[in-house]
């Protein structure tokens, strides 16, 4: 009997240092390709890991629970040597991590019971399920088990139905409101709902009468320097002009007519349009009016209607300017 | 001095005339923050960008039919960044089946006298607004998400008000003409941030 007992426990103690001694080593691996494959790894490979040391942990269980496995807890160890001198039989068998079978080491390998505070907590808790009743716990654990159940179904499952309930739901609180949309895109597209500004004077309203621009200036350096010379050559078509025009922008820019240095350059290369008004002086009035502001715009691509449009403009203001210095 | 005539086509040869391809679309304030969430997980991933703009739209009256109209943009958030010139031409009538707006588009970087300068060349502001959202990407598609508040006084930017109690979204392109690819894309893409936000093709026309 004692030698059957003996044999089982050899048995098994050899098949749980066997199962364990996996489980080790696929631990060690695990940790190994944590720390130099870290940036590298995925998640379902992390996941693999894990599910085989479960599988491990499982199979330990099931040798544990097994039937021919004598019960480990009638079985005790106790140290029948304690010494501090480094033992190398030790070192081996541990793999270098125990040097010395002392009365240091001796509680932690060989505990048999929890930690005091575990213990404790045990303690609460199977007070607290004794006191319960066994009617109460046996309805927990049936609701818990339904709550399972039906939640694994649901997952498990995908209903048509359930689509529509959500979706119903959904309904309920809309979260965008159609009207709402047409009257940001209208605000965005042209001003619908944003007060418009009205400027002080008239809007100018085009030069009725003058030919159009077909022979402006493009892609080149227009200089319109400020000699008579320069203005009977383009002064050809001052006649047509009108100086009572209304039109703020000709109002304010028939005032610029200058002495010297007015300079309007539209230089393309880059497609950088530079337009310079530089300081200006009356002369009939001999007052320095300010400058027209300088702007600077870059741009890659600039279509054809715009930049003849931008020029043409230049050059119509260009043109009055030089019309009414020359009738002056 | 006679100068060559301008003639009608492309300025200079290499530049692509850009279109903006566009879908828009509105969120409730309540709902705002699902789409954030929602675009956080669709688009790239990086910090979403916030910006407050102050939109100006200045208007070119010619002596033909349709004003010109150009869009000055600037940062409220970083008042020394250049300015934004935008030209938006017409939808294109195109295909009935094409998903998404498409336009051209012109985008052009301007220092600080831009306002000035307009004036001078003729134009005159329209309106103005303040603009204050989000902005995300997702490869070459943009999506913005942003408040319009109407100014109330003129030039002055503190004293804002919402235009309405939704935020708009904006999902864009910006490609050379003809690729319809694109609008599939944004087709899609749009599809996944339903029912949270309909992004459609909407017509500016229609609603005037």
């Amino acid at each position: 009997m004692q030698q059957r007992e003996e044999k089982q426990l050899e048995a098994s103690l050899e098949s749980l240092h066997a199962r364990v001694a996996h489980l080790k080593g696929s631990l060690q691996s695990f940790i190994v390709k944590l720390e130099t494959e870290h940036d590298r790894l995925t998640w379902p490979s992390v996941l693999d890991n894990f599910a085989l040391l479960s599988g491990q942990l499982n199979t330990i269980n099931k040798v544990l629970k097994n039937e021919k496995t004598p019960s480990y807890r009638s079985q005790v160890i106790i140290p029948l040597l304690l010494s501090p001198d480094r033992d190398e039989e030790l070192l081996k068998l541990t793999e270098q991590r125990v040097p010395v079978f002392s009365h240091e080491i001796v509680p932690d390998h060989l505990r048999t019971k929890p930690d005091p505070e575990v213990e404790e907590q045990e303690k609460h808790l199977s007070a607290e399920a004794a006191r319960i009743g066994p009617e109460v716990a046996q309805k927990q654990i049936q609701t818990l088990n339904k709550l399972c159940s039906s939640l694994l179904e649901k997952l498990n499952n995908p209903r048509d139905d359930r689509d529509s309930e959500t979706s119903a739901l959904r309904q309920n609180k809309p979260s965008f409101n159609p009207a709402d949309t047409n009257a940001l895109v209208a605000a965005v597209g042209f001003g619908k709902g944003l007060s418009k500004c009205r400027p002080p004077g008239s809007v100018p309203s085009g030069h009725p009468g003058q030919p159009m621009m077909s022979t402006g200036p493009t892609l080149q350096q227009v200089t319109i320097a400020g000699t008579t010379g320069h203005q009977a050559g383009m002064g050809g078509q001052g006649t047509q002009q009108q100086p009572g025009q209304p039109g703020t922008t000709f109002n304010d820019v028939h005032q610029h007519f200058y002495t010297q240095n007015h300079h309007v350059s539209c230089s393309c290369n880059d497609l950088i349009l530079h337009v310079l008004f530089e300081q200006v002086k009356c002369p009939a009035t001999s007052r320095l009016t300010s400058s027209l502001h300088p702007c600077i715009l870059t741009t890659d691509e600039l279509p054809a209607e715009m930049l003849h449009f931008v020029i043409q403009r230049l050059v119509y203001e260009a043109k009055m300017l030089i019309c009414f210095v020359h009738f002056q | 001095m006679e100068a060559p005539p301008v003639t009608v086509m492309p300025v200079t040869g290499g530049t692509i005339n850009m279109m903006e391809y566009l879908l828009q679309g509105s969120v409730l304030d309540q709902s705002m923050e699902s789409l954030l969430h929602r675009l956080r997980g669709l688009c790239d991933n990086m910090e979403p960008e916030s910006f407050a703009d102050h939109e100006l739209v200045y208007l070119l009256k010619g002596q033909q039919g349709n004003p010109f109209m150009l869009r000055a943009r600037r940062s409220l958030l970083h008042p020394t960044a250049p300015w934004h010139l935008r030209y938006l031409g017409q939808p294109e009538v195109g295909d009935k089946s094409r998903h998404a707006l498409v336009r051209n588009c012109v985008d052009v970087a301007a220092s600080h006298s831009l306002p000035e300068f307009l004036n001078e060349m003729g134009f005159r502001m329209d309106h103005e607004f303040v603009a204050k959202g989000q902005v995300f990407r997702k490869g070459a598609m943009k999506v913005v998400v942003s408040k319009l508040l109407r100014v109330l006084a003129t030039g002055n930017t503190e004293n804002t008000e919402p235009l309405s109690l939704s935020y708009l979204v904006e999902l864009s392109v910006l490609a050379p003409a003809g690729q319809d690819n694109v609008s599939e894309d944004m087709r899609s893409f749009a599809e996944q941030l339903k029912p949270l936000v309909h992004l459609e093709k909407i017509d500016p026309k229609r609603l005037m």
